[in-house]
């Protein structure tokens, strides 16, 4: 019996295309990292200027 | 404004509209004219998503309160990269697959029609009561400080808008977004250098945010957990991931920007670049309004912005009395803050820090002095407009920017608020033919070049009204804070239903349609019988919808075969 598909199974298999990247939870996963970056990056403003 | 400026400004937003309307006459493709062009690659998308949500608010309002109160707003747009993370990984691909032109096609294929109906109307509510507001809060704004009249602002930008949208679509919307992020990019850049060149000398970037930063206007993060305050880490995280999922996930004017394209990549891809750029963006633009603060610690500036308003009430001597305190306290808060900068660099710890209090003291007589003229404005006539930081940085543009550069702000404001309006009429059009004409009259779904005849008279009609109630719907402050509350209203059981048919696959249509009506008639009964903050009920309103279709579900046969194989 062949297993149901999953409705993201397509799109996740799908490749990225783009430089660096493989899968597309790679770029969710850079695009959280930049997040957390920026994050860090405004603390650090805020204990500079204030 | 002078010839220069005109030329300037006109030259870029006409120019912008008539290239796009010349460059899509020719669309007669119905996915070409509700979806944009098959060949859109990301880094359109991803303006055009970017363009969507800055309107002519986020660059007149946004400057401003980086002058009022700081930077700490961009806690507001934390939860947006998260949101738009699960947008990519799971509402964009469905979209795609089922081939919708609009989200609420989706609720049909996953529920049925009354709850695709529902959802549909319940946007063409909250659109339709915002469309006029649009236009009209930049027009008040732009007019007031120029001293054009109203109306003539207000019947320019939705002509504009109404003659390239109506013309080409959403193709002619992706192409004119883009030109309108460049004229905006140039613009903000141009002002920030121009004040960076303005601030006295000596005094720099570093000194200039050193200033700003004592005098508590670059706090970028809050880590409180005192429900108290406005923006902290965690209402930006949790409210805006909430938020920012009902926009850019259930939205049909976001929805519309990305799900073309020529392949899923690219929608993603252009998501995935306002989730890089977005937080940096607005945290750009806060601080622009930061260092006008301090600017105009160095530089003379009227005690309420809005000098039109203040010309108005302002009449007897109270107010020339007011005004000269202002200008007193003014003097004292520069002197202060001269002391302060000279005392940071003596390198004596204590001498600074008497110093830094000295300054704070008088910035606070100044705020006291500003606070004090907004309650005699109140005074003179109770239905005074009071919020006066929209017109910082317009006030900015008018006096200090060189000839030319101004017609280019003027025109980065017009721009922005094309941009918005457009997506809008465009989303408003095509939900309101495909969702409803369509599925009113199904055998004319055969017809296409009927069908982009109808989306084309849509689209005009809704920007016919869009104009007509931004003149003569005579908005005050209430009314446009009464439209975005009756938008939260709204919006929350709106994600509820998206919620349920992204997440939970048992429930079906009977008790999710039940369960948003009853949600919805509990969120308007709460917000008649308590008070609480108006943003809450998107929360209530979301959980309801959840809560009450898996307890109705419960009491109702279970979906059928047939039924779970609606979206495959």
């Amino acid at each position: 019996m062949t297993p149901a598909t999953r409705p993201d199974e397509g799109p996740e298999a799908e490749p990225p295309d783009v430089p660096g990247f493989r899968t597309w939870r790679g770029v969710y996963l850079f695009v959280f990292g930049w997040f957390v970056l920026v994050v860090i990056l405004l603390c650090v403003f805020t204990a500079t200027f204030s | 404004m002078n010839a220069a400026d005109w030329v300037v400004l006109l030259g870029t937003i006409v120019g912008i509209a008539a290239y796009g309307a010349w460059r899509t006459r020719h669309v007669r493709s119905l996915n070409t004219y509700l979806r944009g062009n098959t060949s859109t690659g990301w880094g359109t998308i991803g303006l055009s998503v970017m363009a969507t949500q800055a309107s002519a608010i986020t660059f007149l309002s946004i400057p401003g309160q980086g002058y009022d109160s700081g930077i700490g707003f961009v806690q507001n747009y934390f939860g947006l990269p998260l949101a738009l993370i699960i947008v990519c990984a799971v509402f964009l691909p469905m979209y795609r697959r089922l081939d919708v032109y609009t989200a609420y096609e989706f609720l049909g294929q996953r529920f049925d029609d009354k709850t695709r109906l529902l959802g549909a109307g319940l946007f063409l509510l909250q659109r339709g009561l915002a469309a006029g507001v649009t236009i009209y809060a930049p027009a008040i704004i732009i007019s007031t400080v120029l001293g054009w009249p109203l109306d003539l602002v207000i019947v320019f930008s939705g002509f504009l808008v109404i003659v390239y949208t109506v013309t080409g679509g959403s193709e002619a919307v992706a192409l004119t977004h883009k030109w309108q992020m460049a004229v905006i990019s140039t613009g903000m850049v141009t002002a920030l250098i121009v004040l960076l060149l303005r601030l006295p000398d000596g005094l720099g970037f570093t000194g200039a945010a050193h200033v700003a930063g004592a005098l508590g206007k670059l706090r970028a993060v809050d880590f409180s957990l005192d429900p108290s305050r406005r923006y902290t880490v965690w209402t930006g995280v949790f409210g805006g991931l909430f938020l920012s999922l009902a926009y850019f996930g259930t939205d049909q004017s976001q929805v519309q920007r990305y799900i073309g394209g020529a392949a899923l990549r690219e929608g993603r891809l252009g998501l995935m670049f306002n989730a890089v750029v977005k937080i940096p963006m607005q945290f750009i633009i806060l601080l622009l309004g930061a260092l006008l603060f301090v600017f105009y610690q160095f530089a003379p500036h009227p005690v309420f912005f809005n000098q039109a308003e203040w010309r108005r009430h302002a009449q007897d001597s109270r107010f020339r009395a007011i005004e000269a305190e202002h200008a007193a306290a003014a003097a004292q808060s520069q002197s202060a803050i001269r002391t302060w900068l000279q005392a940071r660099e003596s390198n004596d710890a204590a001498r600074e820090a008497s110093a830094r209090a000295a300054m704070v003291a008088a910035s606070d007589r100044t705020d006291a002095i500003r606070a004090e003229a907004k309650a005699a404005l109140v005074a003179a006539d109770p239905r005074a407009k009071t919020k006066d930081s929209d017109y910082v940085f317009i006030t900015f543009i008018l006096t200090q920017m060189p000839h030319g550069s101004v017609g280019l702000l003027v025109a980065v404001m017009f721009a922005a608020a094309l941009s918005s309006k457009a997506s809008e009429l465009a989303a408003l059009g095509t939900t309101t033919t495909i969702d409803f004409w369509r599925h009113l009259r199904p055998l004319a779904a055969a017809d296409e070049s009927r069908n982009v005849r109808v989306a084309r008279r849509f689209t005009a009609l809704w920007g016919v009204v869009a104009v007509a109630f931004a003149l003569f719907a005579g908005f005050a402050e209430n009314l446009i804070e009464a439209i975005n509350i009756l938008g939260s209203i709204f919006y929350g059981v709106l994600l509820g239903l998206f919620l349920v048919a992204f997440f939970l696959r048992r429930v079906g249509g009977n008790a999710v349609f039940f369960a948003a009506v009853t949600a919805q008639v509990l969120v308007i009964v709460m917000y008649f019988t308590l008070n609480i903050g108006y943003l809450w009920y998107n929360l209530i309103g979301c959980t309801a919808c959840i809560l009450f279709s898996v307890a109705l579900q419960m009491f109702l046969p279970p979906r059928t075969a047939a039924d779970e194989g609606r979206t495959g």
